[in-house]
């Protein structure tokens, strides 16, 4: 892609590689990241040899920012958001910043209402319920 | 933060005194030389930051290098990588504090700056520290609080291998939280 071509995030408008590859939310980053320490652990006698800078700092950063922490609860997330035909870097998107209204949803994600695909705001208000849901439950 | 998991092929290179006639060890050393070459690569412009290294999905048949007898395996494997877009919203921890703005921090991104130009609801202020102050909202920022932003733009740096970018305030549900 070249430097210029109006890559914008708010439109859906990334780069391909966000449409081809499987995007992840914090909370799936930090379990897998999670394994990661313990298998290095394992493995090697210094783990810290191992492990760069880019990823002690991803750790800390998904450990401090995911809002749901066991296993179950970040799959439930992903199957509930994916029950309403999102693209998958929204899905993410919306799992990360857990807006609490419909109408902070729309902020953080204005692609979801854009022309020919907009979601009802009963079917997002929904999502946003069965969401806040697991985290109550968790 | 929206991370990708992304598979990419690569050559891993493995030196003589690392080759054991028993294959298991062989392929631990391919992993783990494997983990220490994305380690040291921390990020490029194409792919963004590479976090970690998720599954080694094939290695395929070696070649020796003639001159050094390293053998070379060419790879395939799935790694998570982190790569930032304009338009994007996210959240962020304060690191510095400064008259004309806040320097913030998202997991492997420094050199996030927030201008105070774009953050026009907030005045800079110290009171036991240094803070940027939202009188209307009663809301302040000062170093390691969190922030949800929206990236305003994006610059490669290549001699420092990462990202800089620019950060914005201006939208709804966007500030302190």
């Amino acid at each position: 892609m070249s430097a210029d071509d109006e890559e914008n995030a708010s439109e859906l408008k990334i780069g391909d590689e966000f449409l081809k590859a499987k995007c992840l939310m914090n909370c799936e980053v930090a379990l897998i990241l999670d394994r990661r320490l313990e298998q290095l652990q394992q493995m090697s006698d210094d783990p810290t040899s191992q492990m760069s800078q880019v990823f002690e700092r991803s750790h800390q950063y998904v450990k401090r920012f995911s809002r749901y922490k066991n296993q179950d609860a970040v799959k439930q997330v992903r199957e509930i958001l994916s029950r309403n035909r999102l693209a998958e870097y929204e899905l993410c998107v919306l799992g990360n910043l857990c807006p609490e209204t419909v109408e902070e949803a729309i902020a953080m994600v204005p692609s979801l209402k854009t022309k020919g695909r907009a979601l009802e705001d009963d079917a997002i208000e929904k999502m946003l319920n069965d969401l806040s849901l697991i985290k109550k439950f968790e | 933060m929206v991370f990708l998991e992304v598979e990419m092929q690569g050559n891993v290179v493995v030196p003589p005194d690392q080759l054991d006639p028993k294959g298991l060890l062989l392929r631990k050393g391919i992993v783990l030389r494997l983990l220490e070459d994305i380690a040291s690569r921390k990020a490029s412009k194409e792919h963004g930051y590479y976090i970690a290294v998720t599954t080694l999905n094939s290695v395929s048949e070696g070649r020796v290098q003639e001159l050094t007898g390293n053998v070379v395996f060419p790879v395939s494997f799935n790694c998570i990588t982190l790569k930032p877009c304009k338009g994007e919203i996210l959240m962020g921890t304060v690191d510095k504090v400064l008259r004309h703005g806040v320097f913030l921090k998202s997991g492997p991104i420094d050199n996030i700056f927030l201008s105070e130009k774009k953050m026009e609801d907030y005045k800079f202020n110290v009171v036991d520290e240094p803070m940027f102050v939202n009188d209307k909202q009663q809301s302040k920022m000062a170093k390691s609080s969190m922030v949800r932003y929206k990236v305003l733009g994006i610059k490669w740096m290549e001699w420092d291998r990462g990202f800089q970018m620019l950060a914005t305030l201006a939208g709804d549900f966007l500030g302190p939280i």
